[in-house]
């Protein structure tokens, strides 16, 4: 049942004041009528409208105090004329009405000042605080006359109400990590990359490699994209990072170190989970020791993400922005159960946040791990990254099983079918064309559109330059070999037949459509799932249905106390951004932990982000006004075909100054306020 | 291009260019308050916004691009009531000391209330209690500040200094020295020139004058090669004309500190000085060499010229010497008698090597060129130098450490690095007898830079190449130019040379300047310069001559432009010219008779001074004098080989001096008035066993200075830095500025 009162959110109307339980209207949206576990909301408001749980909300200091929230954040802000000043004016006069000190021209006024912040102002947040101001002035117009004709307060104006807001935006929204976006592209608009990447830092410690190899799901969300194209929000997260790195400077980390508080935690795995924990739980003085089994820091994105996309000196620079805290990195150790017990003792917390990499099997006949040329993408991935970026040479029993000549995986002469459909299996095709294959094949069950939809457009099309055969609607029935040696495969060809219900077309095998393809190598790349062995039996750690570790999702602990999970392998092989956006608010959540005595807890602010995801800050119906629609998207120069094949230079050279002042001059900062009355 | 409408009428747009520049280019008012430019859009003050048509809400026109077919419109009344309402808003509690406010009467708050009519505050707030930032030649004013933003973008943008920003907190925001208690600049006064109303303003000019008391003359600066475009303002009080302070047009020229407040130099209390003019008259005619600074005039040193081509006097200037020598060897290579490279071509590059200078200080406007190209264009920039400036660590990209002397070997290894031999076969022959090893051990400049270097190069749309003071005055400084010249020739580098004073360029090309020793002078006359006798600006000269801006003529800029002085204030005295006519017989009623008689040989135009102009016109454009032409040159050589590299060990020191200072001139003015002492690193300090603020001699082949020690954590290494601004002429050390030093306590 809803218990909504009152709402102009997004233009739904409702108005439930005087009717019977019958005729009251329910929200289509979700909107927080509850805060957290039983504390409910009084009143919800926000940019685009307000909405009241409740009838006895004082709406007059509603108002009054959703303007004080951007007065306060405008004590943070200040960058123009009309918010600075308008700001402080709306409070100012919606206070005095609200205490019995208002005239009727006090009203006029704050239309007035009104209609030029949201006319002019530099920001959405400006331009959208008066909105649900003006809707509670003119439908809830006899309160605040009541305030000035009888020159009293408003009814609970001096009553102990929570008002708890929150500053974010479309963009930010979308971001797991929820990156302060708005602020680091400023940073470039001004020309402060500074300013810019200590930004980006607040919530993302892994600025150029989220600026190079995030799926911007932030892009998808982007509201410039209502009027033309998202802003290139990935890429202007390079220039920050870029700066800092290019002149030498130290490191620009977000906010002072903490002194040292004398709490340890053990972080194990060095990936994007395991340097962002590190990170922010160094920047709050804790110890923290990173335990990783492979010889070199940085997980799947050392180690999965080639060369051409992800250069390692630009990575190491963001791990070394995270030793630059004094975190202790500890390497070539694979962690035990026996080791985690002892850990457990000797730590305050501990953050499990080893991803996934073990190779799925692609489930076709004859699927054997003794024959020669069957090779888990991890694995591929990991010898050819090892050598490439750090010089690890094959050994001898490497070579031998893969069928190797060379010290380094040398594919020349060799073809090479890859099964999947991921970014992992684009770096397997791609790596292989510059391993010298002779011929690369990938095989997915799906289309074009899909494969495009699942990671990015430049990946597909800059694969398919390079020379990678892409087969479509298809699937390894039969890995054929002679001896344990792979000689071909047995391929499987379907369609997509339409559901006579209207539902999602079925893909169903095409009879008489298989073919056999000759290939020395298939590397499956379906997905990863978790080795979890390192978890002690007796901790019956929960686990979800997809064997990954199980936690809220919103504080990340696991079952067992002062255990911490993120990354793949609490969510599944996912995104780097997910990772760290898992990992920054587990260390929030970990920090404050360890310090008052192991209670979980979750910010005001963490809480109303969650809300507000769940709400979706972002409406792709919405018309913009107040920007000139038609400029174009800026594109980086990349590398062409013939200068990128055979080699493993960075593929994408990143914007020009221009490209990056433009680009960062089409965004329209949309931040905007949303305050919880509980 | 993109065509589309303003007010109705068909404009069009560059590719870059936004609706306002446009509106502006065509003469269509759109007002602003916070945009400048020659800084990204700030987009802070909302003044700007359009309409167009079809299009909802109101566009801000300061930082957005038109699109094709467009229907712009500048005015309407609902702009004008945000407008105004925006006014109303900046207005709210600005202080009402308008009549005590130095600002007042070119204040851009003052102007655009009064465009929209605001006459009384409708809204009031309580004001935050704020306190008058004293920083030295700055003050600041935090109730008076609008917070547009401009002084904290022109200090970043432009200068390099990033020293100010905003500390944001509403309606308080305020702006604040960044990382520091108090203002730590290198103090150029850019942010006082583009502040728009009082807030930020000169500790000097406070409360001495209203803006429409004063009168502008434009000029050209002195104090350095850049040329800079500046306006001198007079005004006569009972104690007869001075200057107040010096502006600039800063939406498109920017001074430097020296440039903005140290006017103060003209040669004054002259009179009754005609005894002492016949002594000099007799002294200049007893002379056989005449030996004069670079501080002077085109016209002044074709009178000397002309001196010395009428009487056989001698002419003895060693900075303009070993300039003119260097340009020499640059034309043996080269394929133009003159380098190329201009002020603006940096700031348009987008790769930068600097070769031989610590150019913040040896050249601020160079650095703020650079500054620009890293800011606009995000240039990669090689500093290499035997010493680190910190000054430029945000827009430099690799600081190349070479050892000091070996400058030759640089040169010739970036000509290796650039130079594609691959179809010419001499050529390529030639530089592989370079023996890279060698030059390479020797001045330890590593393959892995050069590499970087090259890599920059390869995608690099312009590349400029810097060639500072340390170049010109090297012992092998003719193989320097030589290899510079094959890079101008046989790459599409250009190439910018840094003339020490504001026209040693021009004496270069206009005397047959000598060297000290092969001219064996018995007798010397000096004209601000030492010498038997000696006349000039000087106190310590004997006869009073004029400054340069109380004098008419023109000068050679770093950019090859021939730039106009004009008299700011007036001279009691004589001038060379008066004491030529009575040795040379000239018959020249005034020195700017010479300006179209410069020579033509060397690339000056036939121009008669007052048809030069003094403008940046409305656009931008730089109409200001002429341009030297700059012949072709025909040798085409290849340049001889550098085979050997000098050594430096022990204590070195380097002449070079802090921010504001150059030479005697500037050492001369109050307001810049600073110490001369000895900086080093800690390093040096150890090697040299001396600690900071201790009282030291330092003595060199050239000299002995006795100094004060002080310590720099800023810099590295183990050579210091040794000003030589306070130095009168004869003790002004000559050559390479880097120095054998023996260091020992007083």
């Amino acid at each position: 049942m809803s218990r909504i009162y009152f709402s102009t959110w997004r233009n739904e109307f409702i108005d439930n004041r005087g009717k019977s339980v019958e005729e009251q209207t329910a929200s289509s949206f979700k909107l927080p009528e509850t805060y957290e576990g039983n504390r409910d909301s009084k009143a919800f408001i926000g940019w685009d409208g307000v909405a009241l749980f409740d009838a006895d909300v004082d709406v007059v200091r509603l108002a009054t105090e959703y303007a004080a929230q951007y007065q306060l954040y405008s004590e943070a802000c200040g960058r123009c004329a009309p918010g600075r000043w308008g700001g402080r004016i709306l409070y100012d006069m919606l206070d005095k009405i609200a205490r019995g000190q208002g005239t009727l021209a006090d009203m006029e006024h704050i239309k007035e000042v009104s209609k030029t912040m949201m006319e002019t102002s530099k920001c959405e947040i400006g331009k959208t605080v008066p909105v649900p101001i003006l809707d509670l002035m003119q439908h809830f117009q006899a309160d605040f006359l009541s305030c000035i004709e009888g020159q009293k307060a408003s009814k609970h104006y001096d009553a102990s109400i929570d008002y708890i807001a929150k500053v974010t935006a479309p963009c930010m929204d979308a971001c797991p990590a929820h990156v302060d976006i708005p602020a680091y592209i400023e940073g470039v608009r001004d020309v402060r990359f500074d300013d810019s990447l200590m930004a980006t830092r607040q919530t993302m410690p892994l600025a150029h490699t989220c600026g190079r190899v995030c799926p911007h799901p932030c892009e998808t969300e982007c509201r410039r994209a209502n009027i033309d194209e998202p802003i290139a929000i990935m890429e202007l997260k390079r220039l920050g990072a870029d700066y800092e790195t290019d002149h030498g400077f130290g490191f620009f980390h977000p906010v002072a170190q903490k002194p040292k508080i004398g709490k340890r935690v053990a972080v194990i795995g060095g990936g994007p989970a395991g340097l962002t924990t590190a990170y922010y739980l160094a920047l709050e003085g804790i110890d923290v020791d990173v335990y990783e089994e492979l010889p070199v820091l940085g997980g799947e994105v050392a180690v999965g993400v080639p060369q051409y996309r992800m250069p390692i000196e630009k990575y190491n620079q963001d791990i070394e922005a995270v030793k630059d805290l004094g975190v202790n990195f500890i390497v070539n150790t694979k962690v035990t159960a026996d080791m985690m017990r002892a850990f457990e003792k000797e730590y305050d917390a501990i953050m499990v946040a080893t991803g996934t990499r073990i190779s799925k099997q692609v489930r076709c006949d004859n699927e054997r791990e003794a024959i020669q040329g069957y090779w888990g993408a991890i694995d591929f991935l990991d010898k050819i990254n090892l050598y490439e970026k750090y010089g690890y040479t094959l050994d001898e029993a490497t070579r031998k099983k893969h069928n190797i000549d060379n010290e380094f995986v040398d594919l020349r002469g060799k073809t090479v079918a890859c099964v999947g459909g991921g970014f992992t299996s684009m770096d397997v095709v791609r790596c292989s064309i510059r391993a010298g294959a002779k011929r690369v094949i990938m095989l997915y069950r799906r289309d074009e559109a899909t494969i495009i939809k699942n990671t990015t457009y430049e990946e597909y099309h800059e694969a398919v330059e390079e020379g990678v055969e892409f087969i479509f609607h298809s699937a390894v029935a039969k890995i054929n070999d002679e001896n344990d040696v792979m000689k071909s495969l047995t391929i499987d060809r379907y369609e997509l037949v339409p559901d006579p219900n209207g539902g999602r077309p079925n893909l169903e095998k095409v009879e008489g459509g298989s073919f056999d393809v000759e290939v020395d190598y298939l590397i499956p790349a379906v997905s990863q799932s978790a080795d979890l062995a390192l978890l002690p039996k007796e901790w019956e750690i929960e686990m979800t249905s997809w064997g990954t570790i199980k936690t809220n999702g919103k504080d990340f602990m696991t079952s067992r106390k002062g255990i911490f999970a993120s990354g793949d392998c609490e969510y599944g092989p996912m995104t780097i951004v997910n990772a760290v956006g898992q990992a920054k608010r587990a260390s929030s959540v970990m920090a404050r932990y360890v310090q008052n005595g192991g209670e979980v807890t979750l910010t005001d602010s963490e809480i109303m982000e969650d809300h507000l995801r769940k709400m979706r800050v972002y409406d792709k119906k919405e018309k913009i006004t107040g920007w000139l629609p038609g400029l174009p998207r800026q594109k980086s120069e990349i590398l062409g075909v013939d200068e990128r094949k055979d080699n493993n230079r960075e593929v994408n050279f990143g914007f020009t100054q221009e490209q990056a002042l433009d680009e960062a001059n089409r965004c329209m900062r949309c931040y905007y306020i949303a305050m919880v009355a509980v | 291009m993109i065509e589309f409408f303003i007010n109705g009428n068909p404009v069009k747009a560059q590719k870059g260019e936004t609706i306002l520049h446009v509106a502006r280019r065509e003469g269509y008012y759109i007002p602003t308050m916070c945009y400048l430019e020659k800084t990204a859009p700030i987009a802070s003050c909302r003044l700007c916004v359009v309409d167009i048509k079809g299009v909802d809400g109101q566009i801000l026109s300061c930082q957005t691009p038109p699109t094709a077919g467009i229907e712009v419109f500048t005015d309407s009344p609902n702009l004008r009531a945000n407008r105004e309402n925006i006014m109303r808003l900046y207005d709210v509690n600005h202080p009402l000391e308008c009549g005590v406010c130095d600002k007042s009467g070119e204040c851009e708050l003052q102007n655009k209330s009064l465009e929209f009519g605001i006459a009384s505050q409708s809204f009031s707030v309580r004001e935050p209690s704020r306190s008058i930032q004293k920083w030295g030649l700055i003050q600041y004013d935090p109730s008076l500040c609008i917070v547009c933003e401009r002084c904290t973008h022109v200090c970043n943008e432009v200068i390099g200094d990033d020293a100010i920003e905003i500390l944001f907190g509403g309606y308080g925001s305020t702006v604040i020295p960044k990382n520091s208690d108090t203002l730590d600049c290198t103090f150029c006064g850019e942010c006082i020139a583009v502040c728009p109303v009082g807030a930020l303003i000169s500790s000097e000019f406070k409360y001495r004058a209203n803006a429409w008391e004063l009168e502008s003359i434009p000029s050209t600066c002195v104090h350095c090669s850049a040329g800079c475009a500046l306006e001198y303002e007079v005004k006569t009080s009972n104690a007869g004309k001075s200057i107040y302070r010096v502006k600039n047009n800063f939406e498109y020229t920017t001074l430097c500190g020296a440039g903005r407040f140290g006017f103060d130099f003209a040669t004054k209390n002259v009179h009754s000085q005609s005894a002492l003019f016949d002594q000099a008259v007799e002294a200049l005619q007893k002379s056989d060499a005449v030996r004069f600074g670079s501080m002077i005039t085109n016209e002044e040193a074709l009178l000397l010229q002309r001196l010395h081509e009428k009487t056989g006097k001698k002419l003895l200037n060693a900075d303009a010497y070993a300039f003119k020598q260097f340009l020499a060897n640059y034309a043996v290579t080269a394929p133009t008698a003159l380098y190329e490279g201009t002020l603006a071509e940096v700031a348009q590059s987008d790769q930068i090597i600097l070769v031989g200078s610590r150019i913040a200080t040896d050249n601020p406007q160079v650095r703020y060129a650079m500054t620009m190209a890293s800011k606009r264009n995000k240039a990669k920039i090689s500093y290499m130098h035997s010493i680190e400036d910190a000054l430029m660590q945000s827009i430099v990209t690799q600081f190349v450490k070479y050892e000091v002397g070996t400058e030759a070997g640089v040169m010739a290894l970036l000509a290796k690095t650039f130079i594609d031999t691959s179809s010419d076969k001499a050529l390529k022959a030639h530089i592989d007898s370079l023996d890279e090893g060698y030059l390479s051990a020797e001045s330890n400049v590593g393959d892995d830079e050069l590499a970087y270097i090259a890599k920059v190069k390869q995608r690099a749309k312009k590349t400029t190449l810097i060639l500072g003071e340390d170049c010109y005055t090297h012992a092998n400084a003719n193989l320097i130019a030589q290899w510079a010249g094959l890079i101008a020739r046989t790459t599409n580098i250009r190439v910018l040379m840094v003339p020490k004073e504001v026209n040693t360029l021009g004496v270069a090309l206009i005397c047959d300047v000598v060297d000290e020793q092969s001219a064996k002078a018995q007798s010397v006359f000096g004209y601000n310069a030492h010498g038997d006798y000696h006349i000039g600006v000087s106190a310590q000269d004997a006869l009073a001559m004029p400054a340069l801006n109380q004098q008419e003529g023109t000068i050679t800029s770093i950019d090859k432009k021939v730039l106009t002085l004009n008299v700011a204030l007036p001279h009691e005295g004589y001038e060379l010219l008066d004491v030529l006519r009575s040795v040379s017989d000239e018959r020249f009623a005034h020195t700017i008779e010479l300006t179209p008689l410069l020579p033509q040989s060397s690339g000056y135009v036939a121009v008669a001074f007052d048809d030069l102009f003094n403008v940046i016109d409305a656009q931008g454009r730089d109409t200001r004098g002429y341009d030297l032409r700059n012949a072709p040159a025909t040798q085409h050589a290849l340049p001889a080989l550098v085979e050997q590299l000098p050594e430096y060990n022990g204590t070195i020191i380097y002449h070079a001096n802090p921010v504001l200072q150059f030479n005697a001139l500037t050492a001369g003015i109050a307001a810049l008035s600073t110490e001369a002492v000895l900086v080093g690193s800690a390093q040096f300090a150890t090697a040299a066993k001396i600690g900071d603020g201790e009282k030291i001699v330092i003595e060199t082949s050239q000299g002995r200075y006795e100094r004060r020690f002080v310590l720099d954590e800023s810099l590295k290494g183990t050579v210091a830095l040794h000003p030589t601004f306070d130095l009168s002429s004869d003790a002004l050390p000559q050559g390479y500025r880097f120095a054998k030093a023996k260091i020992s306590k007083r």
